[in-house]
């Protein structure tokens, strides 16, 4: 028995994808007046699902998250960024490494009462 | 990348898109100057951006021969994925041309070249670079935010 169960480690690593995702919509805004820019995007949730599904924990515990390329065309300048859609994916994607963080925070804490540090 | 990579990314678009504010502003400024340094009149000057890194370069190699683009490999010239301005042009449009003979930079026929600047384009650049602006703030806010929570686990 491990001191940090499968649903941990995977809450770690989406957490490290949530801010890998931040990164890439950070990096479409900022590049939102560039002409020809591609936006990014990291879908870790499906990448991680992958790595429950197989049902090892060491698939899980090293779970990587590639970013993926969208070749859509917004603007007549080649650019791809849609600003809006992408502030609020940035809004959702904060929430959610929130929530994340919440709730790896709240199993530690049970694991603390457990051992009866706490 | 971290999530300093995001505030750097972010970071980067603020200088570029307040230099676009700064260029619009010069171009606003000099919309009615008959004379500049190269002689003429000035001409409208427009920034161009371009996207950093993107995993090419020496940084890019580096942390790809280290095995996972993540890491924090040594940063070239600004942040992977962030913005930077790649040269000021000038806009070659024509230049106007006014009639007012009594000035004195016209020609034999009455007629003054005038800056190819027109205020409508110019007002509408400066609202996209302010707005960008503003949305990049947001971005940041947002990482920070993230960042602050990151924190609380360690209480």
């Amino acid at each position: 028995m491990d001191l940090f169960d499968t649903t941990q480690l995977g809450l770690e690593r989406a957490i490290a994808g949530a801010a890998q995702r931040q990164s890439a919509l950070a990096s479409n805004i900022a590049n939102a007046n560039t002409p020809n820019f591609k936006p990014r995007d990291v879908d870790f949730h499906s990448a991680l699902q992958a790595a429950f599904a197989s049902g090892k924990r060491e698939t899980v515990a090293t779970t990587t998250f590639a970013e993926s390329t969208q070749n859509d065309v917004m603007r007549a300048d080649g650019g791809g960024v849609d600003v809006d859609a992408e502030s609020a994916k940035m809004a959702q994607n904060g929430l959610e490494y929130q929530a994340l963080v919440q709730v790896a925070r709240a199993r530690l804490d049970m694991l603390e009462s457990a051992m009866g540090t706490k | 990348m971290s999530l300093f990579g995001s505030l750097d990314i972010s970071a980067s678009a603020l200088s570029a898109e307040r230099l676009r504010m700064d260029v619009t502003a010069e171009n606003l400024a000099n919309a009615q100057s008959t004379r500049s340094a190269n002689g003429g009149p000035y001409r409208r000057k427009e920034v161009v951006l371009q996207s950093t890194g993107g995993g090419s370069g020496f940084a890019g190699a580096l942390a790809a021969a280290r095995g996972g683009g993540a890491g924090g490999a040594a940063r070239g010239s600004g942040p992977d994925g962030g913005v930077q301005v790649s040269g000021i042009v000038e806009d070659q449009t024509p230049n106007r041309l006014v009639y007012d003979p009594g000035h004195p930079d016209a020609n034999a026929q009455g007629y003054v070249s005038m800056p190819n600047v027109n205020p409508v384009t110019e007002m509408v650049d400066l609202i996209s670079a302010s707005r960008s602006y503003e949305a990049n703030v947001t971005a940041m806010q947002t990482t920070k935010q993230m960042f602050t929570k990151t924190l609380d686990i360690l209480r």
